[in-house]
């Protein structure tokens, strides 16, 4: 094992380098989770403003949208619409989900969970989140610019995002603060990367690593190396936005060029596929910890979970151009891209079997985070299934860009990783904040929540099937959309209903965080990794003495353990 | 793992192994980098490729193809760079200061040259009629000069950078692991422009 | 608070539906949208059954092995030969079973029906020029003379007028922005892209009016980018073609360089790139 002596560095002193400029993984990753939530909150808005508009086109968005849309009396007119789901999209994915599960945990857990005291590189952590933060600031400012903030979805398909469809500086703005976020997560993934390699504790091989250590540092993997791509397209687009390069305009009656908007879509795609994958990884590794440790039991071919995890990793680069059927390709391309979509359900498959297999005659404990992980296996699973519909290339056709897509994406990126971030958030809790948080409101929040976003997510995907296209503003101005008016109304309520679920969330997360005397014991799940042979709230240094791994990391209900304890720690012999 | 018996030798072989796993972490780190960085350029060269291979005619438009002679210049200037970072590397090893200072300021100010000879072939493609608007073909060359030009700025700030070794307040390994890394990116760099020049200037 | 400086058309339907119609796809008035649903149909059904398992598996074993009623766990690690067996097992059940099987579907129907372009120099079908802009659809049938860009073309606005069961190719280009063209009731949408023709046919069965709309974001006005389909039988759409003929001859310009977007109809290419302006 690949480790160096690694310094107890002195606690920080200064209000300035305790919270604001902090080496600390611990207060970086507290600090990404703060700056996730933010963002969680005003991307939610904004999905309830678009939900609304879908119900109930042209009517005014109740209490706030007088002060948001005073000239047209509340509701929200069709550009800002065009501007909220842009955004909606782009701060879920970028700004909220990544944060969360890879900035906060994957900053909290790596170390923790490694035996380590900090990670390879704490400079190179800390610029990261600086450079987040600007890269907010820059997404944020888009939204007070003149003509407004990038409208072309949250693909930027050329041509509508060159000076040709959106001639504003909110798209230049758009495509500068995701470049500025790719630097970002791009430092923090060689970050991971190398910390992964170097600093697990001696005796640590990578298949004793838990699988959250897996997910993040196959995203990490991804992220080093596909976020360049979406570099380079979000450089050409500003060049061509800024200096008047034509990389993206085409010859065509309104514009002039030698460009192909289409190259656009392919560097996006290749980059975008594995982000799927890149958001959802973590997810799936705190998910497989997660039931083992809470069935009881051993992770159910945890090596199998890994390997299939790694392949899905592989296969994820190879796939891309599903997302592009319409665009006629060689059918050639098409077929391809076909079958290889396809090829990504053999590991989907062993996950799910290793996943109930983890559960199988286990000795299920349903605390919040156990909750959560099941809701990821249920609502995974209806994404993943629904995805075979738009891999195969003729229900593409009638599918592609309608409300169906919308559905399936947010089943496996939205559902899937929400819940795995809020079982990880309740998880963690003790460790982060020293407190847990109130298990009966948390599962109070789990089931509402669970209702709100299946409604939603389901009711997407049944007016998809009916026809109804992507990003419109007032869908029933059609024939064939009558009919879903009912449905769209559902969704909105669930939506809504979704929405009021996390007001719960949030009480119970500041109050736990911030008000709550009853300090949590150091191990209050009773599992074995290692973060959790250390005080609650981790102390500035981790580990007194690096520790020594002698077992596995889902070490739970050996018949040979003598005593109450039906668990090991990591730096304990196997019994 | 075995206690240590604490004796000269042992400490001697900790900070060796000690030494050997930072050199380790920075190399993984600086691999990853590279590989992301290489990412970056790989998919401008493969929009190039895209865009060469579906036009019928290149450059497109009747247009005229950028002259040869300063980016030959701008080749060699970026090889001879790299040699003489080369040669700095080799006499930072050596312990040989004085070698390692000289070429220090070599590298450096061909780097500098390097910037200058990119601005002339700006104005030299903008004298000959290629701006930036006219085509895709205009369009690559500009985009990648500067991109490129962009992170030869870079290359430049890490070589200032080293400073800290060039007046000896840095420790050995430290120096060592800054020169190695500093090192890779500025050579990178030369083969990325090498590539440039034969991909877009020449073929 | 009335004064809203734009009002949106919000038809209610009064018809009242039964659950399943009031989600189920337009109808079909196409020869080979069956192909789609019956695909769709197929997956839903071998979906439903292996998502049926997940669920038995997820709700049954949470039930089972409930703290209370199974305490103490079966210690494995899901290493041993039997279990790598059923994970294999499911594995490829899943893989052969629904992907292969819905990957051969799907590319028997793309390349047999979707791709197969039909021979315009043997068989009789109706062509059709498509441009997107925004936020509207032009179409141009060439006339009598069966020449694109001529004086005799039909040119028309978001309104296009096809004969029932006769093959009808589609040549799709987009003036600026990225558009797709999506016929729901034919399950089939393309995309146009400016600089680039891309192709579709479809064959009409059932005469009527139906909806045509954009399906790629295209502006802010994306959601107004409808068109109108009418379907005609046979001798109907002849008599519309014949009076058509005779008022686009009158209503043409030959001056005006802005009626003349169509292109050279080439029959042989797919999705080829294409010099405009030329």
């Amino acid at each position: 094992m690949a480790f160096y002596e690694q310094h107890i560095h002195p606690k920080p002193k200064t209000f300035l380098s305790k919270y604001i400029f902090s080496y600390d993984h611990k207060v970086i990753g507290k600090q990404f989770l703060w700056y996730g939530i933010f963002f969680l909150f005003v991307g939610g808005l904004m999905a309830l403003m678009i939900r609304w508009t879908l119900a109930y086109p042209g009517q005014p968005f109740p209490v706030i949208g007088k002060f948001l849309f005073p000239e047209t009396g509340g509701a929200v007119p069709p550009d800002t619409y065009a501007m909220l789901f842009t955004m909606h999209g782009t701060i879920m994915i970028f700004y909220a989900i990544t944060p969360i599960l890879i900035g906060a945990f994957g900053n909290f857990c790596i170390p923790l969970m490694l035996g380590a005291r900090d990670m390879a590189f704490p400079l190179l952590n800390m610029l990261s989140f600086n450079v987040a933060v600007i890269s907010g600031a820059l997404l944020l400012g888009s939204l007070f610019t003149p003509l407004g903030a990038a409208a072309g979805g949250w693909t930027s398909y050329p041509t509508l995002s060159t000076l040709i469809g959106s001639p504003g500086v909110g798209q230049t703005l758009w495509t500068l603060a995701i470049f500025v976020l790719g630097v970002s997560s791009t430092m923090g993934a060689v970050n991971y990367i190398t910390t992964i390699i170097t600093l697990r504790a001696p005796g640590m091989g990578y298949f004793d690593m838990p699988l959250t250590i897996w997910g993040l540092g196959l995203t990490a993997v991804l992220n080093a190396i596909f976020l360049p791509v979406l570099g380079a397209g979000c450089l050409l687009l500003i060049f061509d936005r800024v200096f008047g390069t034509t990389f993206f305009l085409a010859g065509a009656a309104a514009t002039t060029g030698t460009g192909d908007p289409v190259l656009f879509q392919h560097v996006f795609w290749i980059f975008g596929h594995p982000e799927v994958y890149i958001l959802i990884l973590p997810a799936w590794g705190i998910v497989s910890d997660l039931l083992s440790f809470f069935a009881r039991k051993p992770a159910f071919g945890a090596k199998a979970t890994a390997l299939a995890m790694t392949s899905i990793t592989i296969l994820s680069t190879l796939v891309y151009g599903h997302h592009m059927f319409t665009t006629q390709m060689s059918p050639l391309l098409t077929q391809t891209f076909m079958t290889l979509t396809m090829t990504i359900s053999i590991p989907s498959a062993i996950f799910f079997t290793n996943w109930l297999g983890t559960i199988w005659k286990g000795s299920i404990r349903f605390h919040s985070p156990m909750l959560f992980s099941l809701g990821v296996v249920f609502v995974f699973g209806l994404g993943g299934l629904t995805g075979l519909y738009l891999g195969t290339v003729t229900t593409d056709l009638y599918l592609h860009d309608t409300y169906f897509v919308v559905g399936h994406f947010h089943y496996t990126m939205a559902a899937s990783v929400l819940l795995g971030g809020f079982a990880a958030t309740y998880f963690w809790m003790p460790k982060m904040f020293g407190t847990l948080m109130n298990e009966f409101w948390a599962k109070v929040h789990f089931w509402i929540t669970m209702m709100g976003l299946n409604g939603v997510f389901f009711a997407m995907m049944l007016v998809g099937y009916g026809g109804m296209h992507r990003r419109i503003f007032n869908p029933f101005i059609y024939e064939f959309t009558q009919k879903l008016i009912p449905l769209n109304t559902f969704a909105t309520w669930s939506a809504i209903v979704m929405g009021f679920a996390q007001i719960i969330f949030v009480i119970n997360f500041v109050h736990a965080v911030f008000f709550k005397k009853e300090k949590a014991s150091d191990n209050p799940w009773e599992v074995g990794t290692l973060e959790w042979t250390i005080p609650s709230p981790a102390p500035h240094y981790n580990f007194k003495e690096i520790p020594v791994v002698k077992c596995g990391p889902h070490e739970l209900g050996n018949p040979n353990l003598s005593g109450s304890k039906d668990f090991q720690y990591q730096t304990e012999e196997l019994a | 793992m075995a206690v240590a018996v604490v004796n000269d030798k042992s400490i001697e072989r900790d900070v060796q192994r000690n030494a050997q796993r930072e050199r380790a972490t920075s190399s993984i780190a600086m691999v990853m980098t590279l590989v992301s960085f290489s990412m970056l350029f790989a998919t401008l060269m493969l929009g190039y490729i895209a865009y060469r291979f579906t036009s019928e005619v290149w450059p497109p438009l009747g247009m005229q193809r950028a002259s040869l002679g300063l980016p030959t210049i701008s080749t060699v200037i970026i090889l001879m760079s790299s040699l003489s970072y080369f040669l700095c590397e080799g006499g930072f090893s050596k312990g040989d200061h004085k070698s390692f200072k000289t070429y220090f300021w070599i590298t450096l100010l061909l780097g500098i040259g390097f910037m200058v000879s990119q601005l002339f072939l700006w104005r030299d493609l903008k004298l000959s009629g290629i701006y930036v608007d006219t085509t895709v073909f205009a369009s690559i060359i500009y985009a990648f000069t500067w991109v490129h030009a962009a992170h030869v700025i870079g290359g430049i700030v890490a070589l200032l950078l080293l400073f800290p070794t060039l007046l000896g307040k840095r420790e050995k390994l430290k120096s060592e692991l800054w020169i190695k890394n500093v090192g890779q990116f500025w050579h990178f760099l030369g083969i990325v422009w090498v590539i440039i020049y034969f991909g877009i200037f020449v073929f | 608070m009335k004064n809203k400086v734009f009002t949106e058309p919000v038809i209610k339907n009064t018809e009242s539906l039964g659950f399943f119609e009031s989600f189920a796809p337009p109808e079909d008035i196409s020869a080979n949208g069956h192909l789609i649903d019956y695909l769709f149909n197929y997956t839903t059904s071998l979906n439903l059954f292996f998502f049926v398992l997940v669920c038995i598996g997820l709700f049954g074993f949470s039930y089972l092995y409930h703290q209370s009623r199974h305490p103490k766990p079966y210690y494995t690690y899901g290493n041993k030969k039997p279990h790598i067996l059923i994970a294999t097992i499911i594995g490829i059940a899943v893989f052969v079973g629904i992907d292969m099987n819905i990957t051969r579907m799907s590319n028997n129907d793309f390349t047999g029906v979707f791709i197969n372009w039909p021979d315009e120099s043997k068989e009789d079908v109706v062509r059709v020029q498509v441009l997107g802009q925004q936020w509207a659809w032009n179409f141009r049938q060439p006339g009598a003379d069966g020449i694109f860009n001529t004086q005799d073309d039909i040119v028309t606005l978001n309104d296009l007028r096809v004969p029932a069961n006769k093959k009808v190719v589609f040549q799709i280009l987009s003036k600026d922005v990225i558009h797709s063209l999506y016929f729901p009731n034919a399950r089939r949408k393309t995309d146009a892209i400016p600089g680039r023709i891309t192709r579709m046919w479809v064959e009409f069965t059932k005469p009527g009016t139906y909806d045509i709309a954009c399906a790629e974001m295209c502006g802010t006005y994306h959601y107004r980018m409808a068109a109108k389909l009418t379907v005609y039988e046979e001798e109907e759409f002849n008599h519309y073609l014949a009076e058509a003929a005779q008022i686009h001859r009158a209503v043409n310009d030959p001056e005006d360089a802005d009626i003349y977007w169509g292109w050279k109809w080439t029959s042989t290419s797919s999705a080829k790139k294409i010099g405009m302006n030329k």
